[in-house]
């Protein structure tokens, strides 16, 4: 059993760009739990609001001319950070998730106004992370949201980028704010209850033990990563809280395709949506349905969007390339070049095909490549969803509840409108995190 | 009048200077992708939407458009009419991948079975010989099993320059194993025929089943040192177990007495048969007459500066009946030198690093299973 010691509250224990190997060992965690549990009575001892505005304080200083994450921000395709994890946002995740009832964090409530019951929220002790290598930043979506409910957490993160969360952790632990009791916080007293881990994924010993000391299990990852997590043994109410693999798409109805701008203005938000995480995320889409009808027909249509990806690839480049997927998107781009119609870059950086008789989700080719498909009515999209579908960012107008309310039926988790389909909001995967995050007690 | 293509394949393999081969080459590969853009529809589609014209002359060999190697998996390509195809010939069926498949004419043959006699002559000498094969012997359990099918399929091209052919494994049960006995007895008959004679075979089954299990014993065959061992079929089995070229090299020259120079790792690909690219005595493999070797910038898929490892792209002239002149693998090697070799072979040399590989399994947005997908394509 071996784990690294990426991040804790002595701060950041790896370079941005270092491997886990520079990181000092341990083959204990107790000591380092016991630590944060420590720190989490410190956090609890604060008011949800002023750790709202700890996170808030440092998401406008990161936005601040000059500092030092900016770039790593611009670079790495986070600017949907800073903006998640100000205020307004978090305070209505809480509201959202917590039965409208985010003060429970602090005191007991009211569980409604014409209720009697007083319930509050209590943290469930200590969280354990486990972060797939792709999308590193995931795990202070849920790390946040964690902190918020006041938990200890220990984040486990893969082989690939080990050093970025610790890098963003250190940048929060550096935040101020005052309280509204005119006090002094610091970020630390955030970032002093985590801890940033890696351990090889043959480490069997090491992902017991995790799983051991954990309240909660939070699994970010593919097929065989989650899975291995819920089979690992744990204590008895222990919860999960499982984001899989799951492939979304964009649905863009005739209304849109109405004249040029607004098809442009359409085929300019699916891209941000698709650049985004560089479409690793399972809430970039792949696949985008258009519907036969309309002025512009769904060919014309893939045109704009691949204009549209050629200025948003402008704005952020792709960063990394992955050799298998770069072969394989040259052969999607060279088949459709020659049974249908391909835009591309003339480099590895975005590609939209399409072809007339396609129909169905097409299987992600990733590397910012979308495959536009006709349907004749945006209804037709429904039969494609299952449980394995998670947003369906929907460009349609009157009809958008109805087809949300057959698209979710079928099993998809979201339908947020086209260009918020990267946002991370509440519910996610069919549940609240937040809510089940905390303990509902009454008293 | 001569093709330029049959020109090309009358030239010496390793002997024309670089300029006059870039020259002849780039020619035959002009008449053929004209060939093809006028019986290839979906190729002529493809070439049309990048704006090339067959009818003019192509800059060089960077400007030849090249097809990735998957598109032969993705779409049946044929420049022929089916009646002219005398075999669909497939990639290797080894994996869960998707073969490719390309249509066989007798020109294409023809063409392959002329470069391929001349690039093993030059290499291992003018005279054919009797060839040790190293695997079982093809029968009709072939047919049942699809790796050794696909197996003898590969060698069948080597096989044409064998006098004869005797077979070095033998089955026990789903096993293989070595026939020691037959082994010794041929090289004993052939020595005292004062046959000069070749070890041919997969570069797995090589180390697998002959090498290793002979050294782990102590054994040693001392072989005549006008023998060659030849290999082919990728390391990909051999890097899981750690086993590099050099590592291999040594081994299989301590067990059979032999020199480096004697034992000859084959690179070459089913896209682009014919052609083969074995080490030279220096151990570097070299384009010969009939093929050139680039190698693109994974990201930009510019041509990268000599020494820098990328995706590799071959353009050879040989197929007739599939637009295979042009072909970007996902084998990712990099240009070694340009200069002609200490035995004033001539080709450009090269040196392949590995193959393009996932380098992890995804997160959130990882793949699913193929049911959920449905992709109508017409190709397909």
């Amino acid at each position: 059993m071996k784990f690294y010691l990426l991040f804790d509250r002595e701060g950041p224990r790896i370079g941005l760009a270092d491997g886990h190997e520079t990181a000092p060992v341990l083959d204990r965690l107790e000591p380092l739990v016991a630590r944060l549990r420590d720190s989490q009575q410190q956090m609890r001892a604060l008011a949800f609001d002023d750790l709202v505005g700890l996170c808030d304080a440092a998401a406008r200083s990161w936005t601040q001319p000059g500092h030092p994450l900016g770039d790593f921000i611009r670079r790495n395709h986070l600017g949907f950070l800073p903006l998640w994890m100000r205020r307004a946002n978090l305070q209505t995740l809480a509201l959202r998730s917590l039965r409208g009832r985010p003060e429970a964090l602090d005191r007991f409530v009211p569980l409604g106004e014409k209720e009697t019951m007083m319930v509050r929220a209590q943290p469930r002790g200590l969280v354990v992370h486990w972060v797939a290598g792709n999308v590193p930043v995931l795990g202070l979506l849920s790390l946040v949201q964690s902190m918020l409910c006041k938990n200890a957490n220990v984040v486990k993160v893969s082989r690939r980028r080990p050093g970025v969360l610790p890098h963003l952790l250190a940048a929060l632990s550096e935040a101020t704010c005052v309280s509204a009791r005119g006090a002094t916080l610091s970020g630390r007293v955030l970032t002093d209850a985590m801890a940033v881990v890696y351990a090889d994924r043959h480490d069997e010993a090491a992902a017991r033990e995790l799983s051991r000391l954990a309240d909660v299990r939070v699994a970010w990852g593919g097929r065989e990563a989650v899975e291995a997590i819920v089979n690992l043994p744990r204590r008895y109410g222990t919860e999960d809280i499982v984001f899989g693999p799951k492939v979304s798409f964009a649905i863009v109805g005739a209304e849109r395709l109405a004249d040029d701008d607004t098809a442009r203005r359409t085929a300019a938000v699916i891209a941000a949506d698709a650049c985004a995480f560089d479409q690793q995320g399972c809430n970039s889409p792949h696949t985008v349905f258009v519907e036969r009808g309309g002025p512009i027909a769904p060919a014309e249509f893939a045109r704009l969007l691949g204009e549209a990806m050629e200025a948003e690839s402008r704005r952020a480049p792709l960063e990394e390339v992955d050799l298998a997927d770069a072969m394989n998107v040259l052969g999607v781009r060279t088949e459709y070049a020659m049974r249908g119609e391909a835009h591309h870059s003339r480099g590895i950086q975005w590609a939209v095909v399409y072809a007339d008789e396609d129909s169905g989700l097409a299987e992600p080719c990733y590397l910012r490549t979308l495959f536009v498909r006709p349907v004749n009515d945006v209804f037709e999209v429904a039969a494609f969803c299952s449980s394995q579908t998670q947003t369906a960012g929907l460009a349609v107008d009157d009809r958008r509840h109805a087809l949300a309310d057959a698209l979710t039926a079928r099993g998809v988790e979201r339908c947020p409108a086209v260009g918020a389909m990267r946002i991370y909001d509440a519910p996610w995967d069919g549940l609240f995190p937040m809510d089940r995050l905390v303990r509902w007690v009454s008293g | 009048m001569t093709s330029a293509t049959d020109h090309l394949l009358s030239l010496p393999p390793y002997g024309v200077a670089a300029e006059i081969k870039a020259a002849a080459l780039l020619a035959a590969v002009g008449e053929q992708i004209a060939h093809h853009y006028e019986h290839c529809p979906l190729y002529a589609r493809w070439l049309r939407r990048q704006g090339f014209d067959p009818r003019h002359p192509i800059p060089g060999l960077a400007d030849v458009p090249w097809l990735p190697v998957s598109i032969f998996k993705r779409l049946f390509l044929s420049s022929v009419p089916d009646s002219q195809v005398v075999r669909v010939l497939t990639s290797s069926g080894t994996s869960a991948q998707v073969p490719s498949r390309l249509p066989l004419d007798q020109t294409t043959r023809s063409r392959q079975m002329k470069a391929l006699a001349a690039i093993l002559s030059h290499r291992l000498g003018g005279r054919r010989r009797p060839f040790l094969v190293l695997d079982v012997p093809p029968d009709k359990s072939a047919d049942a099993d699809r790796e050794l099918s696909a197996r003898v399929a590969g060698m069948r091209g080597y096989l044409m320059a064998a006098t004869e052919q005797e077979y070095a494994l033998r089955r026990d049960g789903d096993r293989l194993l070595l026939d020691r006995e037959k082994v010794v007895a041929t090289v004993r008959r052939w020595s005292a025929e004062q046959k000069p004679f070749c070890l041919l075979g997969y570069t797995y089954l090589l180390y697998e089943y002959v090498v290793h299990p002979l050294r782990a014993e102590g054994i040693r065959i001392e072989l005549p040192p006008s023998t060659f061992v030849v290999h082919f079929g990728g390391w990909k089995k051999l890097r899981q177990q750690a086993v590099t070229k050099p590592v291999l090299t040594d081994h299989t020259g301590e067990v059979f007495g032999l020199p480096t120079g004697s034992i000859v790792d084959v690179y070459g690909f089913t896209e682009q048969l014919g052609v083969i690219y074995p080490d030279d005595a220096q151990g570097v493999k070299r384009t010969p007459t009939y093929a050139e070797v680039l190698v693109r910038d994974p990201r930009t898929l510019e041509i990268a500066p000599d020494g820098a490892v990328g995706l590799l792209e071959f353009v050879s002239p040989l197929s007739h009946s599939y637009p295979g002149v042009a072909v970007l693998l996902d084998d990712v090697g990099r240009i070694v030198t340009r200069d002609p070799g200490s035995d004033g072979c001539q080709g450009t040399g090269f040196e392949v690093v590995g193959r393009a590989q996932r380098a992890e399994t995804r997160g959130c947005g990882d793949t699913l299973p193929k049911e959920i997908y449905e992709n109508a394509g017409a190709g397909r």
